[in-house]
């Protein structure tokens, strides 16, 4: 209808946009969605993201082409804020290696906020992550899964709101042939002396690529 | 002085904690008589009740299940609850024969805010632990007693009006023996007043001396010789279940009260407990043993009890469960970490160190694990797991990935990238390793950290900067 009225008045226009601006479940296509974030440290990766940062109380998923390429120091500032400014436990739940205490301390991580869980079953990381989010402590969890099934990551996004807290949940590449729950996904490539991240997902964000420069180690 | 009675009427059903949905009575048998001394609420709606013949319950109720009366059962009942009500006093003690504790309330009555308070936390405290049972105040033991048998009597709380205060309450209230209580029936004597008028030297002619006795401490003319219970140094419980249990879920009712009964005498005696141990009994298999720990000292018998059954949802029963055994060795200072004073931080960090002894109970301790930091040159050693809370690193950290692997021989070597970086261990104690360590990129684009080893010249993946 408003489509085929060209000769809307200024003024209605105007309170409509008032309206809309208002409503901040309404995305618009423009700028991003006003919800609570962390910033990833990364202006141009939270110019795509909704709240412009990781999303609190959502789930984003990271999609790392393969392990090694850098996808936990995307992570890293965004972490250490939280267990530094905000003094909250960051959950590390069944990751794939040993979480070498030594680099995640000299990444500026109190050791006494990171909580290393290595239940024995998927199921079981599940449910210890719930938990976790649904207290509504831990400032940020980080989950390794290798389950398929949309319910569990439905029922993550669930807790993750009312944990108010960061959750991702780091998947193979298989995973992104499927759609998924989470409010944001990123899937992640090695570059030369960086990490491009392809915002595959970000609702109340934009689509895009990003090139992350990283610290050449060693 | 002035002592709270409780008396329990059904204690010998309520001791075997029946499911509440069958029909269950227990009987008790003289001779070839057996007859029923106690019914559930299933029963009741049948119309089964307390003194019925067995056969006639039987007849009248073809699916209830009677269960014989078990005596030690009551007894170690009793001494539970004596050893809960020590929360409320210093001075408890229980007669088994006639199912009553007792304790000493003057002595707490500032604390408590008067009798009352004392009374209905008494009254509150047994109803959680699921247990039917009547409360009576008065000045002397006996007293007290008979108020217990009474519904809704009133508190005595003076001992110069006692005799006064007892006069009009019925007669069948008393403790008497069979005969004593007919023979004065037949005298015509209703109320414990007309009892206590009659005249003493011919009554304990006439009726047993222990009757005279009996009344003297009634009206408290001579002291009552009961001793105080004490309860034991070392807690341990055991539960024998009606029937086998097969599930897990089926041990929960019996173990909320086990540990409801735990906080009682863990605030009697001012103490708490950070382990436990859960033994559960098997017709023909070993027993099952549990350990629950918290991280910080723990009273509380609920908080314990989710400890508890997180465990236990975890465990599969190789057997029926028997019985239930719960034991504590151990006590330790409660500390001020469950005053309800502590501050909103605080608070945090103890609903935090909850979260994760819930966590542990339900994955096991070794799957909840903290990072600390070790003086040690090769990397594999320069981290451990650390129990509470873990000293800041002092000095600068060497750069090291975030991810450590168990050291996995490589045969494809990859490019290599900057400098190596020696680490050398251990040739002061006979374990001699020297590593050259080099950054290097897989032709996946991950970036490995890979070591050469010194003395056999192998390649070795040892970490990855994720």
């Amino acid at each position: 209808m408003l489509k085929n009225s060209p000769t809307l008045p200024v003024a209605r226009a105007a309170v409509l946009d008032q309206i809309l601006r208002s409503q901040t479940r309404v995305w618009r296509g423009y700028g991003t969605a006003a919800v609570p974030s962390v910033a990833t440290g990364l202006v141009a990766l939270d110019r795509l993201l909704p709240g412009c940062g990781w999303p609190v109380g959502a789930l984003t998923e990271i999609l790392p082409v393969c392990e090694g390429i850098g996808e936990l120091r995307l992570l890293i500032p965004a972490l250490q804020r939280i267990a530094c400014d905000q003094a909250r436990p960051v959950v590390l739940i069944r990751p794939p290696y040993i979480p070498y205490a030594p680099a995640w301390a000299r990444a500026g991580l109190p050791l006494h906020r990171l909580v290393w869980l290595q239940p024995s079953t998927d199921a079981e990381a599940q449910w210890a992550a719930e938990q976790i989010l649904r207290a509504g402590i831990a400032g940020a969890v980080l989950l390794w899964s290798t389950t398929t099934a949309d319910m569990a990551l439905r029922r993550m996004q669930l807790s993750a709101e009312e944990g108010h807290a960061l959750c991702f949940v780091f998947r193979g590449p298989r995973a992104l042939r499927n759609a998924s729950p989470a409010a944001v996904r990123l899937a992640l490539h090695p570059a030369t002396d960086a990490l491009r991240i392809d915002v595959v997902k970000a609702r109340g964000g934009h689509g895009g690529s990003v090139l992350c420069p990283l610290r050449c180690a060693a | 002085m002035l002592y709270l009675c409780m008396s329990f009427p059904q204690l010998s059903l309520d001791a075997r904690q029946p499911p509440a949905d069958e029909p269950v009575a227990v009987t008790d048998r003289r001779g070839a008589r057996r007859w029923l001394i106690g019914c559930n609420s299933a029963c009741f709606s049948a119309g089964v009740r307390p003194g019925m013949d067995a056969t006639t319950a039987l007849a009248l109720l073809p699916s209830v299940r009677l269960i014989e009366r078990s005596r030690p059962r009551e007894g170690d009942a009793l001494k539970s609850l004596a050893a809960w009500a020590e929360q409320f006093s210093s001075w408890t003690c229980y007669d088994a024969e006639r199912h009553l504790v007792w304790l000493e309330v003057y002595s707490g009555l500032r604390y408590f805010g008067g009798v009352e308070v004392v009374r209905s936390r008494v009254e509150h405290g047994l109803a959680q632990l699921g247990y039917e049972a009547c409360c009576g105040v008065a000045p002397t033991l006996e007293a007290a007693a008979v108020l217990a048998r009474i519904h809704d009597a009133p508190t005595i709380e003076g001992s110069t009006d006692l005799v006064e205060a007892l006069a009009p309450l019925p007669m069948a209230a008393l403790a008497l023996q069979e005969d004593v209580s007919d023979a004065f029936a037949g005298l015509g004597l209703r109320t414990i007043g007309q009892v206590l008028a009659l005249p003493r030297d011919s009554m304990a002619r006439r009726f047993d001396p222990d009757l005279v006795d009996y009344l003297d401490r009634l009206t408290g003319r001579r002291r009552d010789p009961r001793k105080p219970f004490r309860a034991p140094a070392k807690y341990r419980r055991t539960f024998e279940l009606l029937g086998n249990v097969e599930t897990t879920e089926g041990l929960l009712f019996p173990l909320r009260r086990i540990l409801g009964e735990l906080q009682g005498y863990l605030i009697g005696r001012d103490t708490a407990v950070q382990e436990l141990h859960l033994e559960l009994v098997h017709d023909g298999a070993e027993p099952t043993r549990l350990q629950v720990r918290s991280s910080r000292p723990l009273r509380d018998g609920l908080r314990l009890f989710a400890l508890v059954r997180e465990r236990l949802e975890r465990t599969t029963l190789p057997q029926p469960v028997e019985a239930i055994t719960v034991t504590v060795d151990v006590f330790v200072p409660l500390g001020d970490t469950q005053l309800e004073l502590i501050e909103g931080g605080q608070r945090k960090d103890r609903d935090w160190e909850d979260l994760l002894d819930t966590l542990r109970a339900r994955m096991g301790d070794i799957a909840v694990r903290k990072l600390g930091l070790q003086d040690q040159h090769l990397p594999e050693q320069a981290w451990c797991t650390v129990e509470g809370k873990e000293r800041q690193p002092d000095g600068t950290l060497p750069d090291r990935p975030l991810w450590l692997l168990e050291p996995r021989q490589v045969t494809l070597l990859p490019q290599r990238m900057g400098m190596p970086e020696r680490i050398e261990s251990g040739w002061w104690d006979g374990e001699d390793q020297q590593r050259d360590y080099f950054t290097a990129e897989s032709r996946d684009g991950a970036k490995l950290w890979l070591y050469r080893d010194g003395a056999t010249g192998g390649w070795f993946l040892h970490g990855l900067w994720a």
